[in-house]
């Protein structure tokens, strides 16, 4: 992927209105050179067909209530239903280390939770796709 | 000075390092801070503050179901709390009823689920609502509180008597990233519709509290909070002026204000007293208003939730526990301490009583209530809240230029603003300008403290959807269609839809029913958020 710039859908699956988050994490991907698809509120099923319509390559969710396992399953399976199995897909927010292996299990590259360093998560993306 | 490194406050403010009697050399006693309870109030809205009564002690609050909900107030209630705070849920505050297909996993989530006057009934069950007063962090039109006076007078309370608080302001409700909601302008109507409807048929609840809390704790600071917050209910009352219907003094009289209570614990405790000295000055001298009631800036401030930490949360309580302070210092009128696990979850039970211990403590036990606005006459918090003041009344003037608050809205202008500043934020804790203890400084390897956490019940929705789904069966459908219809066509016309908001509550019609109608007449708008 050296030559393309590291394409990445931001969206919130869940109707809960906290977007610091996600707009933080929008302005650093941006910052260190990735194209950033602002999608704020999305529906899963919008998720799906927005990823598969802008061909991203990574796909970052931003989540602060605790109802992000159903919320993150349900946009999962929209992405494999539409053949973006393979598109990474991040977790942000208020999530609790027990439900890590869960979120794993689904599919969830990496999970970053409040206070986490702007630029670890930009690591984090450029070692992923490295 | 001696002192050759450069210092500000929070929001930009220049501190010496020493203050002196000539950094207030220009104030006039009388003039700029007077007595407690006498203009300008710098010192107090009341002559005997927390001497005559202490500040209301009250936590805002909801979750899973009313059932549920309405179990938590009733434990609040036997705490000492006074007053009861009414978180919606999302679906809620998206104006969306429990069995909307569009948010299956939201419900219950941040609040309780208020989608029909059944829900409301069922928070409040067994409460004695004519003797507390209630805060409703409603959503626009103000619908739940059409669903709780409705609520009162079934019980047979006159809405004379009843007491209480309904958000009902634009700023908060702008800040939060939400789906499903109308314009600015259509929520200023709405909004100055129930002032005015209240003015006359509630006269002791509080229409509006003019809310500031988002906003800062989306990252604006000091100034721009108390900007936004003044220039917004500038906007209300010039809105109320063209229209005409109901005498300013009685428009204005109720007003109320919710602040949040930051870090920078000398700058908040100058926003506050700055804040009753502009209020002051927008009453009596802007609009004339003659009457010293109206010029109170009586405020309800909590702590803010963006400087508690998912890191060691533990540490959250003391940063609560100065925030109370500040508050208090601030001479508010009322308060809410968060849970300090508020960066994780919902307060758990343990979180709740800590959070209403503190107050009690700051209240009871520091003595710091013993003397009215002790840090009056400070060189500092006086030069502080001069500054506060000036650079506050610049901020106001920038937005009435751009045509008042809801035009910064619309334009994208304030959300803007937003944005910048949680970037801005962000990109001081990277480089330590600002200072998180144990988040970007002395930041420990593993986390050390193990908190319980609230969880929510996911069977929680089932068991409303299915109780509204047979509350939506047994209505009369012809007159809820009726006044629906009629809440359309008054919605059309321009008249004040409050009443017909009353009535359509009464035929047993829902939140999201009712917000369908404000969506259809003015169309649904996307907050301009982006990157």
């Amino acid at each position: 992927m050296d030559e393309k710039k590291i394409k990445i859908l931001m969206a919130k699956p869940g109707l809960e209105g906290h977007w610091r988050g996600i707009i933080a994490v929008s302005a650093a991907f941006r910052d260190a050179g990735f194209e950033v698809v602002y999608g704020g509120h999305m529906r899963p099923p919008e998720i799906g067909a927005t990823a598969s319509q802008e061909d991203v390559d990574i796909v970052g969710l931003s989540i602060l209530s605790s109802n992000y396992t159903r919320l993150v399953s349900e946009t999962i399976k929209e992405l494999k239903d539409r053949g973006k199995g393979d598109v990474m897909v991040l977790l942000g927010g208020i999530i609790y280390e027990e439900d890590f292996p869960a979120l794993k299990d689904m599919g969830v590259a990496g999970v970053f939770v409040t206070g986490t360093p702007m630029e670890d998560i930009v690591e984090f993306v450029r070692k992923a796709t490295s | 000075m001696g002192d050759s490194q450069q210092v500000f406050s929070a929001s930009g403010i220049p501190i010496q390092d020493l203050y002196t009697p000539e950094d207030i050399k220009d104030i006039d006693y009388d003039r700029d801070i007077g007595r407690a309870g006498q203009p300008p109030f710098t010192r107090g809205v009341y002559p005997t503050m927390y001497r005559g009564r202490l500040w209301t002690i009250r936590r805002l609050s909801g979750f899973n179901t009313p059932e549920e909900t309405n179990k938590l107030y009733h434990e609040e209630y036997e705490l000492g709390q006074t007053g009861f705070s009414v978180a919606p849920d999302i679906s809620t505050v998206a104006g969306m009823d429990a069995d909307d297909p569009r948010i299956a996993a939201d419900i219950g989530h941040a609040g309780v689920p208020m989608s029909s006057l059944a829900d409301v009934e069922a928070t409040f069950d067994g409460l004695p609502i004519e003797k507390v007063s209630t805060y409703l962090a409603d959503r626009c039109g103000a619908v739940n509180t059409a669903m709780y006076f409705v609520m009162a007078q079934n019980r047979g309370i006159d809405l004379q008597e009843i007491r209480g608080t309904t958000a009902n302001d634009m700023l908060a409700w702008s800040v939060p990233s939400l789906v499903n909601q109308p314009p600015p302008e259509a929520y200023l109507r709405y909004a100055v519709d129930f002032m005015e409807w209240c003015a006359e048929h509630a006269p002791r609840w509080n229409p509006v509290s003019f809310d500031s809390y988002n906003a800062r704790d989306c990252g604006l600071n000091a100034v721009q909070e108390l900007g936004m917050l003044l220039a917004t209910a500038i906007e209300y009352i010039e809105t109320a002026r063209k229209r005409g219907r109901v005498p300013l003094d009685r428009f204005v009289r109720r007003i109320s204000f919710n602040t949040g209570v930051h870090n920078d614990f000398f700058e908040e405790i100058a926003k506050l007293r700055a804040a009753r000295r502009m209020w002051y000055k927008i009453i009596r001298q802007r609009y004339g208003i003659e009457d010293p009631r109206c010029a109170l800036f009586r405020v309800h401030v909590q702590s803010s939730g963006s400087t508690h930490t998912t890191q060691e949360p533990l540490n959250n309580v003391m940063r609560i526990a100065f925030q109370v302070l500040a508050g208090a210092l601030g001479g508010a009128q009322s308060i809410h301490a968060n849970g300090y696990d508020e960066g994780i979850c919902l307060p758990t039970d343990e979180a709740m009583l800590l959070s209403i211990r503190t107050e009690q403590i700051a209240a009871l036990e520091s003595n710091v209530t013993n003397t009215i606005d002790p840090l009056g006459g400070s060189y500092y918090v006086e030069s502080l809240t001069n500054q506060m003041e000036e650079r506050a009344w610049q901020y106001v003037q920038q937005i009435e230029d751009m045509g008042g608050m809801a035009k910064a809205l619309s334009s994208g202008w304030a959300y803007k603003e937003y944005s910048d500043a949680t970037i801005e934020h962000e990109r001081r804790l990277g480089t330590g300008e600002t200072t998180v203890v144990g988040v970007n400084k002395f930041r420990l390897e593993k986390e050390v403290y193990e908190v319980p956490i609230f969880r929510w019940d996911p069977q929680a929705p089932y068991r409303q959807i299915e109780k509204l789904k047979k509350y939506k069966q047994q209505r009369d459908q012809s007159k809820l269609a009726g006044a629906l219809g009629k809440l359309e066509a008054v919605t059309q016309e321009g008249g004040n839809v409050f009443p017909h908001v009353m009535e359509a509550v009464r035929c047993q019609a829902t939140l999201g029913e009712i917000s369908d109608v404000q969506l259809k007449a003015y169309g649904t708008w996307r907050r301009p958020f982006g990157v």
